[in-house]
């Protein structure tokens, strides 16, 4: 084997050992984050520093605060459990009623304290027709 | 009637691809010629079906054919003539449609122009071509079918309409450059295999797979750059790159095709190298549809979904026949790639080709392993575990800025070996000038961050090594009488390869210049009312009015607000809108808001602003600034970068210019 390619297989070998190590042993919270589902931490009284929800947005439950209207609370459902998500921030166009939406953050005591807040953009489009009528 | 012609033809072809396998069956077992010719015919019939039933969708689309349950989805009456264009490639039927559509192309250049050389890869280039055209018909006749009529006990009034973060100009240009792109990987497979299997790794073979290579890399990497320029403009979080799985998609075989350009380099130059170029120009075919069943499966959570039907398990399957096919006939043919020649010195053309395939790769496996990791830790031990941006790039990062020492090293290096002394000179000005701009950095922008000084220096050391290269071959090309701008011409197009290149690491040297911005970015929220100001960045965002009017498809909120410098001049005024489409729609669930920004934009910074929500009680607007340095040097790299490879392969009169 040739020194040059024997050389380049190892500097190959060690930078993909070093990202296995990086997401797998090490998990540090600042690359890596769980996603966890509403069942897993619904009326769960423990906290865990990082993590990542998926749901739709329970109707009528977003409340935005009056005074500052970058404060929002809502709870996130999927199927019969639910979560309280608590978040400052701009939010995304799509935020409303049965809105498809992924949160990060914390989790203290059923409440996810969100720092990330997104909505599935395109998949509104995909849905029923909505101007018919029946025949 | 015309949607009848359309499903037809699609039946038809799903047909025709049957029956050319069937031919070239036969030609395997008798080996008469006539049958050859009969499945290239019917290969190029499926073509021209495929291209009509495209004509005959997008025929439905433009004349709002409801009937068509495709078409209600994505159109409506209001939707503007121009976006009822682009709904052909907005969801998923049609997509798949628009997708065998520019396959057909492809392919047709590829049976009249290219086969008409290299008659030896015919036979299993057809087998080849049968097989991914019968997939994707299968899909688009069985699962997809974009003429399905909406269900029979119902009458559609009018479309849903077409997704307003779509009805923008660089969104109707961006996927159809992208899929011009990821398809052409399919003939760089086609052709890479064909010859593999039948023994033909020609010099004009490497010659003709290095234009097409070119060519698949312009569309790849212009569909690219739009994607990114489409979400800062349109998508309102600032940024143009967020290691989305879907974007990941997208620069995986990028990255690979990258590397396949430089390593055939070796192999056309001298003869090396083949097994490893083999690989490299089948995985990008490989990795464009593993990025499909990623984005058509929802397997990992993206923004941009497509999830109406699930085909992730299809494309599995067909992206594991083709894995095993490529890996069967890679191992079958392993005689024939071995080279008798070695490289020589790590100081050589062919190592720094080396080093950029090693790069390219490791930061394809770091992408690939982080996108694919909720998949592998969930397989592991049952938790979902999700890598976020700072993995991308605390990993890309530092290897990108090697590539970019090593884009300037390159051209220093001679091919075989180079010798201490030319080293050495060939280093002294780059090296120098890289130092003395770094000590410049630091000077001016006080507290020292590594990486965007360890930037700066690249950009300068690359920057000056190319132009070094310029200046050289110019000297070159000067004649007695020649005027500057005859020899500069004449010097451009002598070696267009070479120039062409050096052009596209310009590029990609500008688009440093822009990633540098990344680090200075800071952004702020705030709600304003008419009249009242707030200080940021060095600026003073005073809001004037916040206006309101009924539009052609939308109702939009207008805000007006100035900028003022430290000076207390005006810079400019920002227009950021809040836009309700749908507005007339009695139930408010049914509106859609949009957020449409303003964007102050020049070659230092870019001052970006989004109405976020208006409150009517309080006449209060919400807004977010950031401010963005340097993002226009990413745009101005992409374009550059565009530029330098339509130079490298545009045909030149000396040439034959047939070879793709």
């Amino acid at each position: 084997m040739n020194k040059i390619y024997t050389s380049m297989i190892l500097v190959f070998a060690l930078i993909v050992i070093w990202t296995i190590y990086l997401t797998s042993v090490k998990k540090d919270d600042s690359l890596t984050v769980r996603y966890y589902t509403i069942e897993e931490l619904a009326s769960k009284e423990f906290s865990i520093s990082s993590v990542k929800v998926g749901g739709l947005i329970k109707p009528n439950s977003i409340s935005i605060n009056d005074k500052d209207q970058l404060e929002v609370s809502f709870y996130v459902y999927q199927g019969n459990d639910s979560l309280k998500v608590y978040y400052y921030g701009i939010r995304p166009d799509l935020f409303k009623d049965d809105a498809e939406v992924v949160v990060a953050g914390s989790f203290n005591d059923n409440l996810i304290v969100a720092t990330e807040l997104q909505t599935k953009c395109a998949s509104r489009y995909e849905g029923d027709l909505k101007n018919i009528e029946k025949i | 009637m015309i949607s009848q012609i359309g499903s037809l033809a699609l039946s038809i072809s799903g047909g025709l691809i049957l029956s050319t396998f069937f031919f070239l069956f036969y030609y395997a077992l008798k080996k008469n010629k006539i049958f050859l010719d009969v499945s290239e015919r019917g290969l190029i019939a499926v073509c021209f079906c495929v291209i009509l039933a495209t004509l005959c969708l997008l025929n439905e689309l433009l004349i709002s054919n409801f009937n068509l349950q495709y078409v209600s989805q994505y159109t409506s009456y209001e939707t503007p003539l121009f976006f009822k264009v682009t709904a052909l490639w907005a969801g998923q039927a049609g997509s798949l449609l628009f997708w065998t559509f520019i396959m057909s192309i492809y392919s047709l250049i590829y049976i009249n122009v290219t086969l008409r050389k290299i008659h030896e890869l015919k036979f299993w280039s057809y087998i080849m071509l049968s097989f991914i055209f019968g997939f994707f018909l299968l899909l688009s006749n069985f699962v997809a079918n974009p003429f399905e009529p909406v269900s029979s006990d119902i009458i559609v009034q009018n479309g849903n309409g077409l997704n307003p973060l779509l009805q923008n100009v660089t969104m109707a240009i961006h996927p159809p450059t992208l899929y011009l792109g990821f398809i052409g990987t399919t003939i760089l497979f086609v052709m890479a295999l064909s010859a593999l299997i039948s023994r033909s790794l020609t010099f004009e073979w490497i010659q003709s797979i290095r234009r097409w290579s070119l060519i698949v890399w312009t569309f790849l990497s212009a569909g690219i750059i739009l994607g990114g320029y489409w979400a800062y403009n349109e998508l309102g979080w600032g940024g143009y790159w967020a290691w989305d799985p879907v974007e990941n998609s997208s620069l995986m075989p990028w990255l690979i095709l990258t590397a396949f350009i430089h390593s055939s380099m070796i192999q056309e130059k001298r003869g090396m190298l083949k097994s490893w170029n083999i690989l490299l120009a089948a995985s990008t075919f490989l990795l464009v549809i593993l990025g499909t069943f990623i984005t058509r499966s929802g397997i990992v959570s993206s923004v941009h979904s497509f999830t109406a039907e699930n085909l992730g398990p299809l494309f599995l399957g067909f992206l594991t026949s083709l894995i095993l096919f490529t890996v069967y006939w890679f191992f079958k043919r392993f005689d024939l790639l071995k080279s008798d020649k070695k490289i020589d010195s790590f100081s050589s053309r062919e190592g720094g080709f080396l080093y950029n395939n090693l790069i390219l790769l490791l930061m394809c496996f770091i992408v690939l392993w982080g996108t694919l990791f909720p998949i592998f830790s969930e397989a592991w031990n049952g938790e979902k575990i999700y890598v976020g941006a700072s993995y991308f790039n605390q990993l890309n990062v530092p290897i990108g800025l090697v590539l970019l020492f090593l884009m300037g090293i390159g051209p220093l290096l001679s091919w075989r070996t180079t010798s201490k002394s030319k080293l050495l000179s060939n280093f002294k000005i780059p090296m120098a000038v890289s130092f003395f701009s770094g000590i410049l950095y630091s000077i001016f922008f006080g507290p020292i961050q590594l990486y965007p000084l360890v930037t700066c220096m690249g950009i300068a050391f690359t920057g000056t090594s190319i132009s070094n290269e310029f200046r050289k071959s110019y000297n070159k090309s000067k004649k007695k009488d020649g005027s500057i701008l005859s020899t500069f011409g004449s010097m451009m197009l002598n070696n267009r390869h070479k120039n062409g290149g050096y052009i596209v690491h310009i590029g990609i040297t500008l688009l440093f210049v822009g990633f540098i911005g990344r680090a200075f970015e800071v952004e702020k929220e705030f709600n304003l009312s008419p009249g009242e100001e707030i200080y940021f960045a060095n600026y003073i965002f005073k809001l004037n009015s916040i206006k309101s009017e009924a539009r052609d498809n939308h109702y939009a909120f207008i805000s007006d607000m100035d900028v003022i410098d430290q000076s207390n001049n005006l810079l400019t005024s920002l227009y950021p809108e809040k836009r309700i489409y749908f507005y007339w729609n009695p139930d408010p669930e049914k509106r859609q808001p949009h957020s449409e920004l303003d964007i102050y934009s020049t070659m230092r910074k870019d001052i970006y602003s989004i109405f976020s929500a208006y409150d009517a009680e309080k006449n209060q607007g919400y807004f977010k600034i950031m401010i963005n340095p340097l993002v226009n040097w990413v745009w101005i790299g992409g374009i550059v970068m565009v530029i330098g490879s339509l130079f490298a392969f545009w045909p030149s009169k000396r040439r034959d210019y047939g070879i793709i």
